[in-house]
């Protein structure tokens, strides 16, 4: 009786441990990301293919380029990280874990210079597009995914 | 009809009389031998009789038949018993099978309320990202505001900034 008993408890604990941490490891992917109207557009990054046609509906350009990303591995839900252009930076500060997502503070810098600060609670099942400054002829936008 | 074996066993034992007798010792070869041999077959059945029949037991005799007999009736007993007899007990009898089945459905039960409740389908704003604050620099762009969209349909939290400074395509450098 107290084998089976220590069995049932072994499986409880394992499997408690097992949600637990397959739901903390989780990555959340920021890019920097000029959108730009050209004649021979090139194909829009794996990562921002399922926003594809929002960004294209939303903001009227045809092509998606990366110019900075990060791709960051949440296991506290408490780190912070940096995604940098040559001219930008995203400071990304993640300040606890939410139900359904994590609360992140967020500063757009170009080179030192703060341009836009603000503060959300990024879904896992919902991204986050930040439309920046005009440059030149295209746009900024920073873009926030939980994959 | 008799046989002649018959006969002879009849006529051994004088079970033979009257007209059967005398035609039977008429038909016999030897009369002399059958005598003869009529003899030593009475002669064999006293001696068998005398010597064969029960003589009593001894003290000692009769103890023992009556332990023996003791020991088959208690044997004779027992063997009834010994088929009734429920199998030796294992680690999985039936109580404790139920036991474990209980136990299981208990486990079941704490993980299945476990994940429901870790997989409970959140409210229609958790789906969404919610911007809870936004600030443009008044320094740098004094003009700033920010908007912010929900795309429900595509799952999309937009926040849209107007007047901030534009800047030349060298900023676009990776």
């Amino acid at each position: 009786m107290y084998r089976s008993l220590a069995v049932v408890m072994s499986v409880v604990l394992l499997t408690t441990t097992a949600t637990r941490a397959s739901r903390s490891a989780e990555k959340v992917w920021s890019g920097l990301v000029i959108a730009e109207n050209v004649t021979e557009p090139q194909p829009i990054p794996s990562e921002l293919t399922r926003i594809e046609t929002l960004l294209k509906k939303f903001f009227g350009y045809n092509q998606f380029k990366v110019i900075g990303q990060s791709q960051k591995t949440l296991n506290t839900g408490q780190e912070d990280w940096l995604a940098t252009s040559k001219f930008f930076g995203l400071h990304v500060d993640a300040r606890g874990e939410t139900q359904g997502g994590y609360v992140l503070n967020l500063k757009l810098y170009k080179e030192k210079e703060l341009l836009l600060e603000t503060e959300a609670k990024l879904s896992k099942r919902s991204p986050l597009v930040i439309k920046g400054p005009q440059v030149g002829g295209g746009q900024l936008l920073l873009v926030l995914v939980v994959q | 009809m008799k046989t002649f074996e018959e006969k002879w066993t009849a006529w051994l034992d004088d079970q033979l009389s009257g007209r059967e007798l005398s035609e039977f010792e008429a038909s016999l070869p030897d009369k002399a031998a059958a005598h003869a041999e009529k003899a030593e077959a009475k002669k064999l059945g006293e001696l068998l009789k005398r010597e064969l029949s029960a003589h009593p037991l001894k003290n000692e005799e009769f103890f023992s038949h009556q332990l023996r007999e003791t020991i088959v009736r208690e044997t004779v007993e027992e063997r009834p018993e010994r088929v009734g007899r429920t199998p030796r007990s294992t680690w999985w009898t039936i109580p404790r099978l139920v036991s474990a089945g209980t136990a299981s459905l208990a486990v079941f039960a704490i993980c299945a309320v476990f994940v429901m409740h870790q997989e409970r389908a959140p409210e229609e704003s958790q789906y969404l990202t919610q911007i809870l604050n936004a600030r443009v620099d008044p320094s740098v762009s004094p003009n700033g505001t920010v908007s912010i969209f929900e795309v429900k349909q595509e799952r999309v939290t937009v926040l849209w900034t107007e007047g901030l400074q534009t800047l030349p395509a060298d900023y676009a450098a990776k």
